[in-house]
């Protein structure tokens, strides 16, 4: 990977670059509170995007997978039906998007284009996605108390799925890392300058100190609580104790870089003409496997909390995706209002194992 | 738009309504074609126990069972009123169009049981789906050992398929039994339910080298399979479709996600056996 320099002053030269290039670019900023968000960059809001900030609670996940996104178009006249797909193919580019969420996009990426079915609408948005990771080296900005990517695996910088990545050098110094051919075509820019082994040994400071810059987590029970989930051993009552703090908002879902599902449902536009659109949809919520008639298979919350963990943590489907669907952001221990969010749950699992271990042992 | 529109797996596919059947209350059987002929030969491929996704435009979409053998020349649904979908279809008349793609899913590994004894344990509605196996079978009768049905609906109103059963009752190749569970006097037939038929006088369920495909409400099927393992059956000589909320068809929407499986693309055709290990109900 080929790696470069740009100074604090120039970087959003790359927001800049990326525009003349056609890209649709959107940038985190600060709202109004301390809220964040990501935002379409105009040449009024440029001079405002941020580099160090807490990490946005709406993903950049709807950029590939739209929260409402039409699928089709279908005029009905005179007996005729005719169906129209309504595909979009924006060139955009992500700027300051964090590693958990990198990892949430490869994540996504796998999902829908990896299996036998290619989903074509998130192909055609995912295709001329430009990706500007930046490294979350600052300790009080940018590392929350409820992240967790170190615990995940994918962070605080990703290792790939990017096209550009920066790293605060803290001296006035960014170092950029190419990690594709559009990123590095971009190099050819002169706000990118050649450095030296220097800056790769403070690259790799800078990155040390970040890690160890993570608090404590009880998500460094991640792989206890995968083991015991994927063994189907945490017990029943644990499971009821989680969907007894379930509020049952679907919050959870909905910040989660790694969560897919969606419901499909038709509008009607027009007096000839409907809407097919897909809409993110939500495990923890009542409705997700109830069928027309009424049944419903999977009606307890503490069952639709049990089959949640089980998709994101089982041994299956990290083989399956390859990998955990948790990428360690720690939005959902943040939206939750019953704090089951990840890390919580990892720790509930963790101690009823241990107490059901611990039975084991006082029978000996 | 420059993609084609087979690479869009939520494109529905425009089909006509031929004709619709009355079965039994609230079901009816819709014979259609696709618009599209090359569209129909494509589709004339499924398998037995495959499913559609059928469209209503404004009212939204919903997975079907395929009741048609691939050896027989029409394709229909048989389709109970349930919700605001199937109610969009029923009203549908003769010559109005909808939408059907697919087919999706597993299916039934028919030529995986070549040389075995098929028994069919069908409660109500749960016909509908293994109308399509038997038909299949019964054209491949060569290929199986004994073929067994035994059909079981609420009351003799309630029995679908007439045709079919008058076929199956006096046709060779075949052991047929049927019955009810409650009926008026006049019933000459069996009353009970579908397990009671295997005890039967002069009934024998082959065990040995035996597939049972067992479809009904969920209800039913618990009764049937302890009947089965009774008679001897092992989990993974019985088989089963799952039927789940669904919005895609392949594998996307998550609805249908249960244990390890997405019902969808891993099934909905299952074993007993892997059923039990995915941990949700029938």
């Amino acid at each position: 990977m080929k790696a470069r320099l740009v100074h604090r002053d120039d970087v959003l030269k790359i927001v800049d670059l990326l525009r003349q290039k056609g890209y649709e670019v959107v940038a985190p900023f600060f709202g109004r509170g301390r809220d964040t968000r990501f935002d379409n960059v105009t040449d009024e809001n440029r001079d405002e995007i941020q580099i160090h900030l807490p990490n946005p609670y709406h993903p950049p996940k709807r950029f590939v997978l739209l929260q409402i996104e039409r699928l089709l178009r279908i005029h009905q006249r005179e007996g005729q039906i005719e169906i129209e797909p309504t595909y979009r193919e924006p060139k955009r580019a992500i700027f300051g998007i964090r590693s958990c969420d990198i990892a949430g996009i490869w994540h996504l990426d796998r999902f829908f284009l990896g299996r036998e079915f290619r989903d074509i609408y998130y192909e055609k948005r995912r295709e001329n996605l430009f990706l500007v990771n930046v490294v979350c080296s600052d300790p009080e900005r940018d590392i929350g108390a409820e992240c967790f990517c170190v615990c995940s695996d994918t962070g605080p910088a990703a290792r790939d799925h990017f096209d550009l990545q920066l790293l605060d050098l803290n001296d006035g110094e960014f170092m950029v890392v190419a990690g594709s051919p559009a990123g590095e075509a971009m190099f050819a820019d002169p706000i990118f300058r050649k450095g030296t082994s220097v800056h790769s040994a403070k690259r790799r400071a800078v990155l040390e100190s970040a890690r160890r810059s993570f608090k404590p987590s009880t998500t460094s029970w991640f792989s206890a609580a995968i083991r015991h989930v994927s063994a189907g051993k945490v017990a029943e009552q644990t499971w009821e104790e989680i969907g007894n703090r379930c509020l049952e908002c679907g919050g959870c879902s909905y910040v989660c870089p790694a969560c897919t599902c969606f419901t499909v449902t038709d509008r009607r536009v027009g007096p000839d003409e409907v809407e097919r659109v897909r809409i993110w949809d939500a495990c923890a919520l009542g409705g997700f496997t109830r069928m027309a008639g009424g049944h419903n298979p999977r009606k307890a919350v503490h069952d639709r909390r049990n089959r949640r963990f089980f998709r994101k943590l089982s041994h299956y489907f990290i083989q399956r995706e390859l990998s955990i669907a948790c990428v360690g952001c720690g939005r959902c221990a943040a939206v939750c209002h019953g704090d089951v969010g990840m890390p919580s749950v990892v720790e509930m699992i963790r101690r009823s194992a241990a107490e059901m271990e611990t039975h084991e042992h006082a029978q000996l | 738009m420059n993609t084609p529109s087979s690479d869009n797996i939520y494109l529905p596919k425009i089909a006509v309504l031929d004709r619709s059947v009355d079965e039994i209350a609230e079901v009816k059987t819709f014979y259609w074609h696709f618009d599209d002929p090359a569209e129909q030969a494509a589709f004339k491929k499924f398998r037995p126990g495959q499913f559609a996704q059928v469209s209503l435009f404004g009212a939204g979409e919903f997975p079907a069972s395929l009741p048609p053998s691939p050896t027989e020349e029409e394709t229909f649904f048989t389709i109970r009123t349930v919700g605001s979908c199937t109610a969009a279809l029923h009203s549908l008349e003769p010559g109005d169009k909808f939408g059907v793609r697919g087919p999706y899913g597993n299916g039934f590994p028919m030529e995986d049981y070549y040389g075995k004894n098929l028994v069919f344990v069908a409660g109500g509605i749960g016909l509908i789906p293994l109308r399509s196996c038997i038909i299949y079978a019964l054209a491949h009768r060569d290929k199986y050992e004994k073929i067994q049905i035994y059909y079981g609906a609420k009351s003799p109103k309630d029995l679908m398929y007439l045709q079919n059963l008058r076929e199956w009752e006096e046709g060779a190749g075949v052991e047929f039994n049927l019955t009810v569970d409650r009926a008026e006097a006049t019933w000459k037939g069996h009353v009970g339910v579908v397990g009671s038929l295997f005890k039967k006088p002069g009934v024998r369920v082959p065990v040995e080298n035996t597939v049972a495909f067992v479809c009904g409400p969920p209800i039913m099927f618990r009764f049937v399979i302890k009947d089965l393992q009774a008679l001897g059956f092992h989990d993974g000589q019985i088989v089963s479709t799952m039927e789940r909320y669904m919005k895609c068809g392949v594998g996307k929407c998550g609805h249908c996600c249960i244990g390890m499986a997405y019902v969808c693309v891993d099934g909905p055709v299952f074993t007993y056996e892997q059923i039990k290990k995915l941990g949700e109900d029938i």
